[in-house]
């Protein structure tokens, strides 16, 4: 079965429609977003893994976190 | 019966035009080499539209409301928008769409079975902007944009693209014997973007897939779960649904490639190939 999270793809959408990249985010940035305690820790860390694994989309993951990738 | 005078499949990376001093200029030269000799036959095509098999990265359809198959009814797509050239390095311009060709699509689809959902704005990305860039850079030639889900899990099979790439083909056999129409697949190969793997290509894989093209025998990809093209190909790698819904359009065709290069830099199995009777 898939892995996804709502509450994280849709917090992810929201700042990836900003068009800002970040390390990480901050309580600020996930205002009025509904996420478990490990998203939020997750998307204030940048821990991209992480994120996957919970289940964001990773296509999200590198919008939001594009500093964090390599290439 | 209108004429099928072009069809195509081609990657999309935003870093293929994007980022070009980071790849390797060789392998940069090959697969540059094989868009200009897709530009050249299109143009000697002559087609009045293209119809485009891509799909979606989270730009537009967002979770709340997510389509398997959409038709595009824009008048006219940004291939890029400002922000997108800025990023892609390429022009921004709007490109025209064919809305009431996409309409009788549609309308076709629905009376058969095929339950497309359609939008009338677009905001596209690589998989417009960029094989257009090389492929239609007068930005003249009417887009009609039929967006596969293959970025937001679960998707639909290998085999249903391919049958509903099938009734697109059976649509175009339909239209007026005058209309010349050219048919594009973008994305693909393998890759990874975003997931713990990003970065990684499999060459193997791509062979695979590119062998099976070549030979027009596409019965093993159509057999492909999402788990198996995740593993070898990669989330990246779920774009080859585009390429199957255009070889559902025009069955027993064969490819013929023109580049592939597994390029690192770009994070992305990069072909072209033209397909034809």
């Amino acid at each position: 079965m898939t892995t996804t999270s709502y509450g994280l793809n849709k917090a992810l959408t929201a700042i990836a429609r900003q068009h800002t990249m970040k390390e990480r985010l901050t309580d600020d940035d996930l205002a009025g977003h509904e996420l478990t305690e490990a998203e939020r820790a997750a998307l204030k860390a940048g821990d991209t893994a992480g994120l996957y694994h919970l289940g964001a989309n990773p296509y999200l993951i590198r919008r939001v976190f594009r500093a964090r990738f390599a290439l | 019966m209108a004429q099928i005078v072009a069809a195509a499949l081609a990657s999309h990376s935003p870093l293929i035009t994007g980022r070009p001093e980071v790849s390797k200029p060789e392998q940069r030269d090959r697969f540059y080499a094989g868009f200009r000799e897709l530009h050249r036959r299109f143009a000697a095509a002559r087609p009045d539209l293209v119809v485009m098999f891509v799909n979606d990265h989270l730009q537009n359809f967002p979770y709340s409301n997510m389509p398997a198959f959409c038709i595009g009814l824009a008048g006219a797509y940004d291939a890029p928008s400002p922000g997108g050239a800025r990023l892609m390095r390429i022009p921004a311009r709007k490109v025209p769409g064919a809305p009431e060709w996409g309409m009788a699509l549609l309308e076709r689809g629905l009376a058969a079975g095929i339950d497309f959902a359609y939008s009338h704005e677009i905001e596209s990305w690589d998989e417009l902007s960029v094989p257009l860039h090389f492929v239609a850079p007068e930005g003249t030639l009417p887009v009609v944009p039929v967006y596969t889900n293959c970025a937001a899990p679960p998707l639909p099979t290998p085999r249903r693209c391919y049958e509903v790439g099938g009734f697109v083909g059976r649509f175009i056999q339909s239209r007026p014997a005058a209309e010349r129409i050219a048919l594009l697949a973008t994305g693909g190969i393998s890759h990874w973007v975003g997931t713990p793997e990003t970065g990684r290509i499999n060459p193997e894989f791509d062979h695979t897939v590119l062998d099976h093209v070549s030979r027009g025998d596409v019965e093993p990809l159509l057999r492909l779960t999402r788990d198996e093209i995740e593993r070898d190909a990669g989330n990246g790698g779920q774009e080859i649904r585009n390429w199957l819904a255009l070889l559902g359009a025009v069955p027993g065709w064969k490819g013929e490639l023109l580049a592939y290069e597994p390029v690192a830099d770009w994070i992305t199995g990069c072909a072209t190939v033209w397909v034809h009777p």
